[in-house]
C-alpha cells in the first residue's frame, strides 16, 4: 500500500514540478517587458492627475510610464510579495514607512508630495441633496460608498469623520466599500451608490456633484511616496519623482485638489 | 508591453498545454494504476474546480511568493515566478487541471480493454503502444480538454490577480482588463473587451460541444 502511494507520488510530484517549471521557463515575456518602461504603483485617489503627469513625463522625457493603480495599503501589500515596481506612491505616509522599516522601499527617498482632501459626493440623477454628514441620515439613500478602510486612507478617513459627525452607527447598514477609491467613485457615477465619500482629487467628473468635508474630521491625509528596493530603475524612479513634486508636476497636482506640505520634509525613519 | 489581448492568449496557451502534459499524465495515472489513496490524488487534482479562486491565489502566492519558495528560484533560476507572466500562467494552469483532467480520465476509461489487450498480445512497444492504439482512441478527449482548459484559464480573474498581480503590459489579461475598465467607468472598452472574451468563449464551448457529439458511437 505504501509503495502504491509512493507510486503515486512519483508520478504526481515530477508532474507538478513539471507544470511549475515548464510554465516559468516557457515565459519570455517575463524578461523582456520588464526593463524600459516605469512601473509606478499609485493610489487610486492619484488615477487623474498621474496620468495626465505621466504623459507630460513621456513627453519630456521620452520614457514610458505605466501606472498599476489600487488602493494603498493593497499595493504595499504587492511590494512586500514581491511585485515589480519601481515607485509606490501612497495616498498616506504610514504605509511607506513601514515598508521603509523594513527596507522594502529605499527610506533615504521617502517624501511627502501632497496632502488630499476629501469630500461628499451624491449622484446627480439621484435627486438627493447632501451637503453635510449628517444629511446621509436620510432614508433616501438606499446605499453610501466609501472606500475599504481597512487598506485605503481614503476609507479611513472618510470612517473617521463620519465617525466624528456621529453618523457612523445609524449609516453603517448602508455603507458599501469599494477596493480603491476609483471603485467608490464610480459607484456613486453609476448611481448604484446614490452618495459616498472619495477623495476631492477623483471628484471632478459630470455625473457627481460633491461638498468638501471639514479637514478637522479626520487625521491629515498626508500622501507620500518612495522607490522601491528591488526596482532595477532607482535613478529613473527619482526622476519621475521629482518630476511630481517639480515644477511641471505640482500645477497638475493642484489643478486635482492637491495641496502641498509646507515644505518637502524627508521623513524621519527610526 | 503587450495589450491584454495578446497577453491573455499568451499565457491561455501556455497555461493549457503545461496542464494538458502534466493533466494527460495524472489521467493515466489515476484511470490506468491501481493504488491505495488514488481518492486522496484524485480529491487534490479536483481542488481547484471547487475551492474559491481567491483562495487558490492565496496558496500560490504563499507558496511562490517571498514568503515562500521565491527567493530561492530567484537564486538559482534568476527570475521572480510572482506578478509576472509566468505567475499568470501557473496560476491560469493550475485552474485548468481539474477539467483537463476530468476530460482525459473519459476518454481513457472508454478504451475498450480487448484492443489493449490484443496490442499487448502482439507484442506492442509501449511508443506503438500509444501511437496506434491510444491516440487515435483518445485524441478527441485530449483536443476537448486542452480546448477547456485554455478556456478556463482564459477566464481566470482571482487565482491570477493575486498571484500575478494587475500590471497594465505586464500581467494584465483582458478579465482583468474588463475589471479596469469598469472601474475606471469607461464603459466602451468593458464592452469590447466583453464581446471579444464571449467570442472566444463560445465558439470554442461549441466547437468542443460538436467535437464530443462527433466521437459518440454511431
Amino acid at each position: 500500500m505504501i509503495s502504491n502511494l509512493l507510486k503515486s507520488l512519483a508520478v504526481l510530484g515530477p508532474s507538478l514540478g513539471i507544470l511549475m517549471l515548464l510554465s516559468a521557463c516557457l515565459a519570455p515575456a517575463s524578461q523582456a517587458s520588464s526593463p524600459a518602461v516605469l512601473t509606478v504603483a499609485a493610489a487610486a485617489d492619484l488615477q487623474f492627475a498621474f496620468q495626465e503627469i505621466g504623459d507630460l513625463f513621456e513627453q519630456e522625457t521620452d520614457q514610458e510610464v505605466t501606472f498599476v493603480f489600487g488602493s494603498s495599503g493593497q499595493l504595499a501589500q504587492q511590494i512586500e510579495d514581491g511585485a515589480p515596481f519601481d515607485l509606490f506612491a501612497s495616498a498616506n505616509i504610514s504605509f511607506v514607512t513601514s515598508l521603509a522599516q523594513k527596507k522594502l522601499v529605499l527610506p533615504e527617498s521617502v517624501q511627502l508630495y501632497a496632502r488630499g482632501r476629501i469630500v461628499l459626493a451624491v449622484n446627480r440623477l439621484s435627486g438627493i441633496e447632501a451637503t453635510t454628514l449628517p444629511d446621509l441620515l436620510s432614508p433616501q439613500i438606499k446605499h453610501i460608498a466609501i472606500t475599504n478602510p481597512a487598506h485605503a486612507p481614503y476609507g479611513a478617513a472618510a470612517k473617521e469623520a463620519l465617525i466624528a459627525a456621529g453618523v457612523w452607527e445609524a449609516i453603517q447598514p448602508r455603507i458599501v466599500y469599494g477596493e480603491n477609491v476609483r471603485q467608490t467613485l464610480q459607484y456613486i457615477q453609476n448611481g448604484d451608490a446614490e452618495a459616498g465619500i472619495i477623495s476631492l482629487s477623483v471628484a471632478d467628473v459630470p455625473e457627481i456633484t460633491w461638498t468638501l468635508i471639514d479637514q478637522a474630521l479626520h487625521a491629515p491625509l498626508d500622501q507620500a511616496l518612495a522607490v522601491v528596493t528591488s526596482s532595477s530603475q532607482q535613478d529613473l524612479a527619482l526622476e519621475f519623482a521629482s518630476f511630481v513634486n517639480g515644477p511641471l508636476g505640482r500645477p497638475i497636482m493642484q489643478k486635482h485638489g492637491f495641496i502641498f506640505p509646507d515644505e518637502i520634509v524627508t521623513a524621519p525613519v527610526p | 508591453m503587450y495589450s491584454p489581448f495578446v497577453l491573455s492568449l499568451w499565457v491561455a496557451t501556455w497555461a493549457s498545454l503545461t496542464a494538458l502534459a502534466v493533466g494527460t499524465l495524472i489521467a493515466w495515472l489515476l484511470v490506468k494504476v491501481a493504488f491505495r489513496g488514488k481518492w486522496i490524488v484524485e480529491g487534490l487534482v479536483m481542488a481547484p474546480l471547487v475551492l474559491p479562486p481567491t483562495l487558490l491565489g492565496y496558496y500560490l502566492l504563499s507558496f511562490l511568493g517571498q514568503r515562500g519558495i521565491g527567493p530561492w528560484i530567484e537564486e538559482v533560476f534568476g527570475f521572480r515566478i510572482v506578478f509576472s507572466p509566468s505567475g499568470a500562467v501557473i496560476a491560469a494552469a493550475v485552474a485548468a487541471l481539474p477539467l483537463i483532467v476530468q476530460t482525459v480520465q473519459v476518454s481513457l476509461a472508454a478504451i475498450p480493454p480487448e484492443i489493449e489487450e490484443a496490442g499487448r498480445l502482439d507484442g506492442c512497444a509501449p511508443w506503438v503502444m500509444f501511437r496506434r492504439i491510444y491516440l487515435p482512441l483518445i485524441w478527441r478527449g485530449l483536443l476537448a480538454g486542452g480546448v477547456l482548459g485554455f478556456l478556463r484559464a482564459l477566464g481566470d480573474f482571482g487565482a491570477t490577480l493575486m498571484v500575478a498581480g494587475n500590471i497594465p503590459g505586464r500581467t494584465q489579461t483582458m478579465t482583468m482588463a474588463i475589471y479596469d475598465a469598469v472601474q475606471a467607468n469607461d464603459i466602451s472598452r468593458a464592452s469590447q473587451l466583453a464581446i471579444v472574451l464571449t467570442s472566444i468563449g463560445f465558439g470554442l464551448l461549441f466547437f468542443v460541444i460538436r467535437l464530443r457529439q462527433n466521437s459518440e458511437p454511431g
